[in-house]
């Protein structure tokens, strides 16, 4: 078979219709390494705290009807969101490990003239660029030197291991590896797989801060001057919600918050204003100092 | 306790391996590794969000005792999925839960916010829907436009499935 190298992006309602600055450190980012994309009519993913709580067959039959616009290009996708990989996969999951499900959506999506057959593959932006990681390296133009990162890779990215086939679900070190490449500092700081909190915080706001408290307070405690995440709903708890944390505990919560490839991108060369940093709602201009 | 058997029955066609969810042994690692039982919940309470209770009460088939409880008994959960990765058995306890939230929106319970994404997700095939000031922000960043989906054919799946007859 044709090895593919070109991928169907999937950026996800959240990076293309609220978080955009994202998805133009992304591509900048793919622009350097070599990773080519294209796009596609996708809907949403739908979302796995979401949609899926609503209704599980209503989550898989728009996901699979996701999976068919891709296949019908043969094409893998790639996408910059730790939700949409995990409903994508998990959607094939159910499919293909339940044949009534399959038979079931199959139906619904014969009477739009559409069929799901699984044949193509879901990426996690991070896993495509752990595969590519010398190139990663080689398009690292600035030492980062001295900055220290907290990676937060998030709980859709490589949990249920059963399907998602990522990194190790409990001790993940991906994410790790890739911001090391820019001469940055992993900090340690022990609650690197706690949840963000995001999909609690939806219906019980009081006791996703009280998670969030937790795993700011051991960010904090590791001197950290950045987070580096890898998924929009988790940039999104981390970069809007720490004000609401201060304001509820009484303290001053103000680390910020860089996605993976807004890191890579300053690393690579690229400035401040051409991948919209001023869009954060968490302060940058102390790191962005720091890195010169 | 009332058992209902058909709700147990249900419960086991839901998960895929649905042979090991019957050898749970209630170890509670997945409440003592669950985020928000550890904020819900102290030594001394039995309130709180708690995934093995949930689990129990699945298997033995105590639909009552599930949905007359706080919705914080089923909604409390943040799908990070780590119970899965925790359970000596390999349940993918998550999945029964996604099940539990399914049920509990046919009864027309559950929190607003789920209703609100679905409403946005039926009404315009995105979960955010497109807005002009982003669209021009994409515009001055570079960016191509969002590929529009298929609307109607969106609203087709979902109408077929039943999934309107849920919004509220």
């Amino acid at each position: 078979m044709r090895k593919m190298t070109e991928y169907k992006m999937f950026e996800g309602c959240t990076i293309g219709n609220r978080i955009p600055f994202i998805e133009a450190a992304s591509r900048k980012v793919f622009d350097k390494v070599g990773v080519q994309t294209s796009q596609a009519p996708f809907a949403c993913c739908p979302d796995p705290t979401g949609v899926k709580s609503f209704d599980n067959d209503a989550w898989l039959v728009m996901g699979a009807r996701n999976l068919c616009v891709a296949e019908a290009e043969g094409k893998d996708i790639i996408s910059l969101c730790n939700g949409c990989t995990n409903t994508l996969r998990g959607v094939s999951h159910q499919l293909k490990h339940d044949s009534l499900k399959k038979d079931k959506i199959n139906a619904q999506l014969a009477k739009v003239g559409k069929e799901y057959k699984g044949t193509i593959d879901v990426k996690h932006f991070v896993d495509v660029l752990k595969d590519n990681l010398d190139k990663v390296k080689g398009a690292i133009s600035k030492q980062l030197s001295g900055l220290k990162v907290a990676c937060h890779p998030g709980c859709h990215y490589m949990r249920p291991a059963e399907w998602m086939e990522s990194d190790d679900p409990m001790r993940p070190t991906t994410l790790n590896e890739i911001v090391a490449t820019t001469g940055a500092t992993v900090v340690n700081y022990g609650e690197e797989i706690l949840c963000c909190g995001s999909a609690v915080t939806n219906a019980y706001p009081e006791h996703g801060m009280a998670n969030l408290k937790i795993k700011m307070d051991a960010i904090t405690k590791a001197g950290a001057d950045v987070i580096c995440v890898n998924c929009p709903a988790c940039f999104q708890q981390f970069d809007t919600q720490q004000r609401d944390l201060s304001k509820q505990y009484d303290a001053n919560y103000n680390i910020p918050v860089l996605y993976l490839t807004e890191l890579l991108a300053l690393a690579m060369g690229v400035s401040a204003d051409e991948i919209g940093l001023k869009f954060h709602r968490t302060r940058l201009s102390g790191i962005l100092e720091k890195i010169g | 306790m009332a058992i209902d058997f058909e709700f147990r029955k249900q419960v086991m066609d839901h998960h895929i391996g649905s042979e090991v969810i019957k050898y749970c042994y209630q170890c509670s690692r997945c409440a003592d590794n669950c985020p928000v039982t550890a904020v819900t919940t102290d030594f001394y309470t039995t309130t709180g969000y708690n995934p093995r209770s949930n689990i129990l009460n699945a298997l033995l088939g105590y639909k009552d005792a599930i949905f007359a409880a706080d919705e914080l008994a089923i909604w409390g959960c943040t799908v990070c999925d780590t119970c899965d990765e925790v359970c000596p058995q390999n349940i993918e306890l998550t999945e029964v839960f996604t099940f539990l939230k399914n049920q509990s929106i046919a009864q027309g319970k559950g929190p607003d916010f789920i209703y609100a994404q679905a409403k946005a997700v039926f009404d315009s095939a995105k979960a955010i829907p497109s807005q002009p000031a982003i669209e021009r922000r994409r515009q001055q960043m570079g960016l191509p436009a969002v590929a529009a989906p298929d609307v109607n054919e969106v609203q087709t799946l979902l109408k077929n499935i039943g999934a309107d007859k849920k919004l509220k």
